[in-house]
C-alpha cells in the first residue's frame, strides 16, 4: 500500500512539474502549447540514452532539461508570428512529428521495442527507500518551481508576461519588445518538461513511444484547467485532481463488470473528452483560479 | 526511380489530395465562420467511417446507400456539437474553442473503440483489378474515389458560391456583426453550416476507409494534414483548401521513396511551419486572418 501511494505520488509530481512548465507558458503568458508531451519525451529519451552510456544521474537530468529547452527555441521562434489557434496546432503536430520520429529512428532510440532497463533513481538504496527518496526529490524540485513561479510571477519579469498574456499590442504600444521574453517562457516551460521526463523515464525505467502520445498533453491541460491556470495553486491542486481522476478510474473497474482492459481504456479516454468539454464550458476559470483573467 | 513511377506516386497524390480536401475544407468553413481550428474535424471523419461500416454490417446494404446514411448521422453529430458545445464557447477565448474541440474528438474516438472495438475494419467493395497502362496502374476504386471526391467538392462550391445560403455563410465570415445587422438570422444558418460540415467530413471519412482502411484512429492521423492543407491553402479561402490538399499529398507521395511513409505526417508538419514562417497567409489567404 505504502509502495502504491508512493509511485502514485510520484506520478502525481511528474504531472504537477509538467503543469508548473505549462502554466508558465499558457497561465502566466497566453502561449498555447498542446505539444507538452513532446518535451516530457525529448526529456525521457535524453536522460534514459545518456545514463545507459553511463553519465551520471545528475547530469543526465540536466542534459534533459536542456536539450528540452533548445529544442523549444526553433518552435518558441514560431510562436512570436502566430496567433494561439495557429500556435496550437503547430505544436501538436510539433508532437507527433517527435514521437514518430523517435518510433523510426530505431538507430538511436531502438523504436517501438523503447529503452528498457534504464537506472532508477536512487537504486542503490534498494526498491522501497529509492521510491521515497525519488518521491522526496521530486516534491523538493515542485516546491522550488512553484515557488520560483509565484516569485517570477510577482517580480516585474512576471509582470511583464502577465501583460504579454492580457494585452499584447498595449505592451508594444509602451516599447516593450515581447518577443524575446515570450521564447524564454517557452523554453523554460519545456525545459521543465524534459526534467519531468527524466524523472519518468529513471522512475519507470523502461520507455516506448507508445508513452508519449498526444493524451499526455491533454492530461496536463486538464489538470491546469481544472485547478485553475495562471495561478500556481490551481496547477498544484489540479495535477492532484488529475491524479484522482487517473487513480479513481483504474479502481472503477472493480465496478463496472465487464469491461475489458482495452474497453477501459476507451472509457478513461471518454471520461478525458468529457471533462475537457465540461470543464471549459461551466469552469473555464478552474475549481481553485481566481478571478476572470 | 523512373518516370513511370513517379506518374503513379503522382496519380496516387493526386487521388489522396481529393480525399483530403474534404475534411480540410471542412475545417476551413468553420475557421471563417467559427474562428477556431476544429480539431474535432478528424475524428467526425472517423465517426463518418464508422456510421457507415455499421449500416453496411448491419443492413447489408451496398456501400453507396451506407455512406448516404452516415452522412445524415454524422451530419447530426456535427451540427448537435455545436448547438451543445461550441456555440456557447462564441465569443469566449480561442483556446477553450480547441480544447472542447480536443475534448469531443476523444470523447467521439473513445466510444467508437469501446463499441467496435479496435481491429482494423474495411467496406464491403468488390475487388476489382487495377487497370495497367505500360506500368502507370490506376485502380477503378481510387478513381471512383476521385470522382466522389471531385464531385462533391463541386457541390459544396456551388452552395458556397451561387446560393444565398452562401451569400450569408460568407458575410457572416466576412463580419458577423455587419452580417447581423442586415437581418441574417445566425442560428439557423450556422445549423446548416455545421449540417453541411459533418456530411463532408463523413463523406472524407468514408472515402479515406476506402482507400486505406477503417480504424479509431485513423482521423485523428489526418487531423495534421487537413489542417497543413488547409493552411497551405490560406485560411478561410474554400478553394485554397483544396489546392492545398492536393500540392500536400502530391508532396507527401514524391517524398515517399525518400523517407519511406512513416515520415509522412513529419512531411505535413514541417510544410505546416515553412508555410507559416514563410507566407502565413497561404497561397489563396488574407494575412489579417493569420496574425
Amino acid at each position: 500500500m505504502i509502495a502504491y501511494l508512493c509511485a502514485i505520488g510520484i506520478i502525481a509530481l511528474i504531472y504537477c512539474l509538467l503543469a508548473l512548465g505549462l502554466n508558465l507558458q499558457f497561465g502566466l503568458t497566453r502561449l498555447v502549447n498542446f505539444g507538452v508531451v513532446a518535451f516530457f519525451a525529448v526529456g525521457a529519451y535524453t536522460s534514459g540514452l545518456l545514463s545507459l552510456q553511463g553519465v551520471p544521474l545528475v547530469l543526465c537530468f540536466v542534459a534533459a532539461g536542456v536539450v528540452s529547452g533548445l529544442l523549444a527555441l526553433p518552435i518558441g521562434l514560431l510562436s512570436l508570428r502566430l496567433r494561439d489557434d495557429y500556435l496550437a496546432i503547430v505544436t501538436l503536430g510539433f508532437s507527433e512529428a517527435v514521437r514518430i520520429s523517435i518510433q523510426q529512428e530505431s538507430w538511436l532510440t531502438k523504436g517501438v521495442q523503447g529503452l528498457p532497463g534504464l537506472p532508477k533513481a536512487f537504486a542503490s538504496w534498494g526498491g522501497g527507500a529509492s521510491d521515497m527518496a525519488m518521491f522526496a526529490t521530486l516534491l523538493v524540485v515542485v516546491a522550488v518551481v512553484a515557488w520560483g513561479t509565484v516569485r517570477l510571477a510577482a517580480s516585474p519579469f512576471g509582470r511583464l508576461l502577465k501583460a504579454i498574456g492580457d494585452d499584447e499590442p498595449a505592451l508594444a504600444a509602451l516599447g516593450k519588445d515581447p518577443a524575446w521574453f515570450k521564447v524564454q517562457v517557452f523554453m523554460l516551460g519545456a525545459a521543465l518538461a524534459g526534467v519531468a521526463g527524466a524523472f519518468y523515464a529513471h522512475f519507470i525505467t523502461f520507455i516506448t513511444p507508445e508513452q508519449f502520445i498526444p493524451l499526455i498533453t491533454f492530461y496536463v491541460w486538464m489538470g491546469l484547467v481544472m485547478g485553475g491556470s495562471g495561478t500556481v495553486r490551481g496547477a498544484v491542486f489540479g495535477s492532484l485532481l488529475l491524479m484522482v481522476f487517473l487513480e479513481g478510474s483504474r479502481f472503477a473497474k472493480d465496478w463496472v463488470p465487464g469491461v475489458s482492459e482495452v474497453g477501459m481504456a476507451s472509457l478513461r479516454l471518454a471520461a478525458v473528452g468529457l471533462a475537457l468539454i465540461l470543464v471549459t464550458l461551466y469552469k473555464p476559470n478552474g475549481l481553485f483560479g481566481g478571478k476572470s483573467q | 526511380m523512373t518516370w513511370i513511377d513517379f506518374v503513379n506516386l503522382l496519380i496516387n497524390g493526386l487521388i489522396e489530395g481529393l480525399v483530403v480536401a474534404l475534411p480540410a475544407l471542412a475545417m476551413t468553413l468553420v475557421m471563417g465562420v467559427n474562428r477556431f481550428p476544429n480539431a474535432a474535424t478528424g475524428d467526425m471523419l472517423t465517426t463518418g467511417a464508422y456510421a457507415a461500416v455499421a449500416v453496411q454490417l448491419l443492413g447489408g446494404w451496398p456501400l453507396w446507400a451506407a455512406a448516404l446514411i452516415s452522412m445524415v448521422v454524422t451530419a447530426l453529430v456535427s451540427a448537435g456539437s455545436y448547438t451543445l458545445i461550441f456555440r456557447k464557447l462564441a465569443g469566449r477565448p480561442m483556446v477553450s474553442s480547441m480544447l472542447a474541440a480536443i475534448g469531443l474528438g476523444f470523447l467521439l474516438r473513445s466510444l467508437i473503440g469501446f463499441f467496435a472495438g479496435h481491429d482494423q475494419r474495411t467496406f464491403d467493395l468488390p475487388l476489382v483489378r487495377a487497370w495497367n497502362f505500360g506500368g502507370i496502374r490506376i485502380l477503378p476504386t481510387d478513381l471512383a474515389i476521385a470522382a466522389v471526391a471531385a464531385v462533391s467538392l463541386a457541390v459544396v462550391f456551388v452552395l458556397i458560391y451561387r446560393t444565398s445560403f452562401g451569400r450569408q455563410l460568407r458575410a457572416v465570415a466576412d463580419s458577423a456583426d455587419l452580417a447581423r445587422a442586415s437581418g441574417i438570422r445566425a442560428n439557423g444558418l450556422m445549423l446548416s453550416l455545421w449540417l453541411l460540415v459533418g456530411a463532408l467530413s463523413s463523406l472524407g471519412g468514408v472515402l479515406l476507409g476506402m482507400k486505406a482502411v477503417v480504424s479509431p484512429e485513423m482521423g485523428w492521423e489526418s487531423l495534421i494534414p487537413a489542417f497543413a492543407a488547409m493552411v497551405l491553402g490560406g485560411i478561410g479561402s474554400p478553394v485554397g483548401a483544396v489546392l492545398g490538399a492536393l500540392l500536400l499529398c502530391v508532396a507527401q507521395e514524391l517524398a515517399v521513396p525518400l523517407m519511406g511513409p512513416s515520415y509522412k505526417l513529419v512531411l505535413s508538419f514541417v510544410v505546416l511551419a515553412l508555410v507559416l514562417l514563410v507566407r502565413p497567409a497561404g497561397i489563396m489567404g488574407r494575412v489579417q486572418l493569420v496574425r
